[in-house]
């Protein structure tokens, strides 16, 4: 991730390095992998498209959210029906992510038990290691407001992770 | 060192569950898509097909255009020569045969009576005896023609003309 990837570069060597991050936060707008796919899909495309400096991780996931967005809102019947099966679907689709334990398992339950907007900032910083100024203009909320989510975000998953141990 | 530092540890050991093998297959077609300028990959529906069809209007109104710029460029180089050269040439002494030559002669008056009435008789001051007046109405014009050149100029007006003539006391 520190390496600057400039555009010139092959787009696969920074969707090998991106791609795995990308598709965890869309999933955070879709529950299926299949969505969260064609959604990074388009986002990378549209952005890749424009030219965009890589480097400008910011606008990338915005993208991204943009889309998801887009996609909610295109089909409310489908985002209810996400909504109301979300609590079959880890039966159903595929987890988001992969587990060495029983431990990592719980952690990963409790993630998914935050709220959207603290889950996505989350996995921006921890598994996309944005900065809060690139998490802030993705989101378009101030770097306060991103901290502030990030650290309640960890203290929900401290409170909940550590009942259960 | 924050409080959390220890759960952050753990969470990075979290590994997001792997995206498909083909996606980066499916993001290389679209991106060779946009390359070819075929656009977005739709779902089932093929691109409409780019063919160039000649717009016959507006290709005829340009050429119209092209016509006129020509004619009216054409008429603008002819009339300077003319007009500028009357205006702002101030030539070398013009002898008086030239000075004939290049201007307008007078060659024809034609007046053309389409009515005239008797309006009765009429007392003017000063005059002891009644007059007649006679109201004509005329169309005068006049032309001038250039004999070196051949251009003319002709100029036509209304006029209108009253009369006043003397009662004979017979």
């Amino acid at each position: 991730m520190e390496d600057v990837v400039t555009h010139e570069e092959d787009w696969k060597v920074c969707f090998a390095e991106l791609g795995p991050g990308l598709v965890l936060f869309a999933r955070q707008f879709v529950r299926s992998i299949a969505d969260a796919e064609d959604i990074v899909q388009e986002a990378f495309v549209r952005f890749w498209r424009k030219q965009h400096s890589i480097e400008n991780r910011g606008l990338l996931y915005a993208t991204v959210r943009s889309v998801a967005l887009d996609l909610l809102r295109r089909d409310g019947r489908r985002a209810r029906r996400e909504a109301a099966a979300s609590a079959d679907m880890e039966q159903i689709t595929e987890p988001q992510f992969a587990f060495d334990d029983g431990s990592q398992r719980e952690l990963a339950a409790a993630i998914d038990l935050l709220p959207v907007q603290q889950r996505e900032v989350l996995v921006m910083k921890i598994w996309n290691e944005l900065t809060f100024a690139e998490i802030a203009a993705a989101l378009e909320i101030s770097q306060n407001t991103a901290a502030s989510r990030y650290r309640y975000a960890l203290a929900s998953l401290k409170k909940n992770f550590v009942a259960h141990e | 060192m924050n409080d959390f530092s220890e759960l952050e540890a753990e969470l990075k050991k979290l590994r997001p569950w792997p995206s498909s093998p083909d996606l980066a297959a499916r993001i290389e077609i679209s991106l060779a898509q946009e390359a070819a300028g075929r656009g977005t990959a739709t779902a089932g529906v093929l691109p409409k097909r780019r063919s160039f069809r000649p717009n016959w209007i507006a290709l005829g109104l340009g050429l119209a255009a092209a016509a006129m710029f020509l004619l009216l460029a054409r008429m603008n180089v002819d009339r300077p020569s003319k007009s500028t050269g009357l205006a702002l040439l101030t030539p070398a002494p013009i002898t008086p045969e030239a000075k004939v030559d290049d201007a307008l002669v007078p060659s024809a008056l034609t007046q053309v009576v389409y009515d005239r009435k008797d309006e009765g008789l009429h007392f003017a001051e000063g005059v002891d005896q009644p007059m007649r007046r006679l109201r004509s109405r005329k169309r005068e014009t006049m032309q001038w023609n250039n004999p070196k050149t051949g251009a003319s100029l002709r100029v036509s007006y209304p006029t209108e003309e009253v009369t006043l003539v003397p009662i004979s006391g017979q």
